[in-house]
């Protein structure tokens, strides 16, 4: 039987990398910040025109929308948003 | 990460059920958590009637807002079907005085409050600073709803209010804000050693009602809730009709209750009643009312038929 470490999880870079890629596929031109801030806990910014003329709900969850798959299920490999900022550049 | 139709149907249903709907964990009475507890705090002080929903009670409701939302996290805040934030969202938009409009209501312009410092607490709060300041933090004095005050170091925010003092910045959040006017800080000797003492004129009190005053109430029709704290032996001899035994399943029912219900409490005499007011008081209760010598009194001053004791 292969040993295997629970709870070793992927390292937070490599979330990172997922999270800004999965931005990056709905907003293609946006500029996109990931800092990994502990397990699970991420702090994210985009810049991005597709903000300009939005409620910062809408513009939250045009965002989340697009990391959702990535915070669904029962043990997900991106917990919490610390912070999330949406700027017009 | 598809949302079941029949969860849709659920919570389509649920957003509309009412102007205001907040989905939670736990309920008004009682919240589970402290980003739920800080909007339901801020929604009680603007709003008298708005609905709740559990998500804690459904795992369906839980996971299917998030989905449904858009929206990873509770509490979630709906007004008029719409989606208008969570905990850091709400509470910027009562700074900024946008929550008012949203409800349709006229914004509450934010009044600095003046508070009186003692020298000897000024001199403790800044040794205090000493001790645990950074740079960048000031003062803040918090007022919860039962009007508890808590004094805290930490950096300044948006909606920060800043209290009228002459020697100290204090800084308070717009909903403390509106309860502080007229406090004074204080140093005491505690068993403990020193501490805090903070005295707020703003903070409710048990008010009085004659016997008569009651009648004339229930004659009207008005709406309240009329409590017996004593125990069901007294109440088998006398009792008013109207009024409910206080046991454990009436509190918790009072308890999820709008804060602003008028709540009304009876004993043999009125000592009990008194003390049992002041613990709704504490809850946060603004309407408590105390009814003075009790249903003795009633007994000698409305309804003879009830039987003295």
């Amino acid at each position: 039987m292969a040993l295997q470490i629970i709870n070793a999880g992927p390292r937070p870079e490599e979330t990172a990398g997922r999270i800004r890629a999965a931005i990056a596929g709905k907003f293609p031109d946006a500029a996109i910040e990931v800092l990994p801030q502990g397990p699970g806990h991420f702090e994210i910014k985009v810049t991005d025109t597709a903000f300009d003329g939005l409620t910062r709900v809408r513009q939250q969850q045009l965002v989340y929308g697009a990391i959702a798959n990535l915070m669904a299920g029962t043990n997900p490999l991106v917990h919490a948003i610390d912070r999330l900022e949406c700027l017009v550049p | 990460m598809t949302l079941d139709e029949s969860v849709r149907v659920q919570i389509d249903q649920l957003v509309q059920s009412s102007e205001v709907v907040l989905f939670m964990k736990g309920n008004r009475g009682s919240p589970q958590c402290g980003f739920s507890a800080t909007v339901v705090g801020i929604l009680d002080s603007i709003l008298s009637d708005y609905q709740t929903v559990d998500v804690l009670a459904s795992p369906e409701i839980r996971d299917g807002i998030k989905i449904y939302s858009s929206w990873p996290t509770i509490p979630q805040l709906y007004v008029k079907g719409e989606l208008v934030g969570g905990c850091d969202i709400v509470q910027e938009m009562l700074g900024s005085g946008e929550l008012y409009t949203t409800f349709g209501l006229e914004p509450v312009e934010i009044v600095q409050p003046k508070i009186t410092i003692s020298a000897s607490a000024l001199e403790a709060l800044r040794q205090a600073a000493t001790q645990q300041g950074g740079s960048d933090s000031e003062f803040h004095l918090s007022v919860d709803a039962t009007f508890q005050s808590h004094l805290s170091i930490a950096p300044r925010t948006k909606s920060d209010v800043e209290a009228i003092t002459p020697d100290l910045v204090l800084l308070l959040d717009p909903i403390s804000a509106s309860r502080a006017d007229g406090i004074t800080i204080n140093v005491a000797d505690t068993p403990n050693g020193q501490a805090f003492k903070v005295e707020n004129p703003n903070a409710p009190q048990v008010e009085q009602m004659s016997v008569r005053d009651l009648k004339s109430a229930l004659d009207a029709g008005e709406t309240l809730e009329l409590l017996d704290v004593r125990t069901p032996e007294e109440r088998a001899i006398a009792s008013i009709q109207s009024a409910n035994l206080l046991n454990e399943e009436e509190a918790a029912r009072i308890e999820a209750l709008p804060r602003d219900t008028k709540l009304v409490l009876h004993c043999h005499h009125g000592g009990r009643s008194q003390q049992a007011a002041e613990q709704f008081v504490s809850l946060g209760f603004t309407r408590v009312y105390n009814v003075v010598g009790g249903i003795d009194a009633w007994s000698q001053e409305v309804d003879s038929d009830v039987p003295r004791y």
